[in-house]
């Protein structure tokens, strides 16, 4: 599993969890944040504080209870500021 | 359609240009041009840096004007959006319509720098002599996004 921080929250995240290891407990996008915030407090409180949206294997995903799987890449975004 | 992320200056004029060669069949050719300011709210800026998902950001945009394209009837748009270190005065972004009339190209250009703003997957830091902040969405582009959803 890839996981991706974008914007701020690149800045925000340990270099490890790019590629991490998880615990058997971790089975959706939400067990994912929660084990993020315990991981890296500073980055999940910012994910937290802030319209977080999430994208799996390139498509934003809004149901939060969809199952991690272990071939995913999934990325958080912050509020984006284009244009 | 001709949708570009470039890390390169690109002058947004010759891009013009060269998209609206050999169209006879348009009427009307509007562009937009976002330039890197050098001060923002009162604060100085020396330059912003653009954040984007590899593969993600160029899709999304993609499909974006894809949707503006059928909406207001335009046959071409035009995206081109700077990413990486940018200076104060360079072109950040160039949204042009090419149609047959001006009111849809018009409208279309302003449609697509709306979405681009709240739904485009970039993130823009500027830099000062006060070091560097990520930029918010603003609370007008916001409510300009919310409007066009209420009108689609």
């Amino acid at each position: 599993m890839q996981l991706v921080f974008l914007g701020k929250f690149g800045e925000l995240a340990p270099k490890g969890l790019a590629s991490p290891t998880l615990p058997d407990d971790v089975r959706t996008l939400a067990d994912l944040k929660d084990w993020i915030a315990g991981q890296a407090p500073v980055l999940g409180k910012a994910m937290a504080l802030t319209t977080t949206r999430v994208a799996v294997n390139q498509a934003l995903v809004h149901d939060l209870s969809r199952p991690v799987r272990a071939g995913d890449e999934i990325a958080f975004l912050p509020p984006m500021s284009g244009g | 359609m001709d949708i570009r992320i470039t890390a390169a200056p690109f002058d947004p004029n010759a891009e013009c240009a060269a998209f609206a060669a050999d169209r006879a069949d348009a009427g009307a050719l509007v562009s937009f041009v976002g330039l890197c300011r050098q001060e923002t709210a009162g604060r100085a800026v020396t330059g912003l840096t653009i954040d984007h998902y590899e593969g993600f950001t160029q899709t999304q945009i993609a499909r974006l004007a894809a949707d503006v394209a059928r909406r207001y009837r335009v046959p071409d748009l035009l995206v081109i959006h700077r990413i990486g270190p940018i200076l104060p005065g360079e072109a950040i972004v160039l949204v042009a319509a090419l149609s047959t009339h001006r009111g849809d190209a018009f409208e279309a250009v302003k449609v697509l720098m709306d979405y681009l703003k709240t739904d485009a997957p970039l993130w823009k830091k500027e830099t000062g002599p006060d070091g560097a902040r990520w930029v918010e969405p603003r609370q007008d582009d916001r409510l300009r996004r919310a409007a066009l959803e209420n009108q689609a």
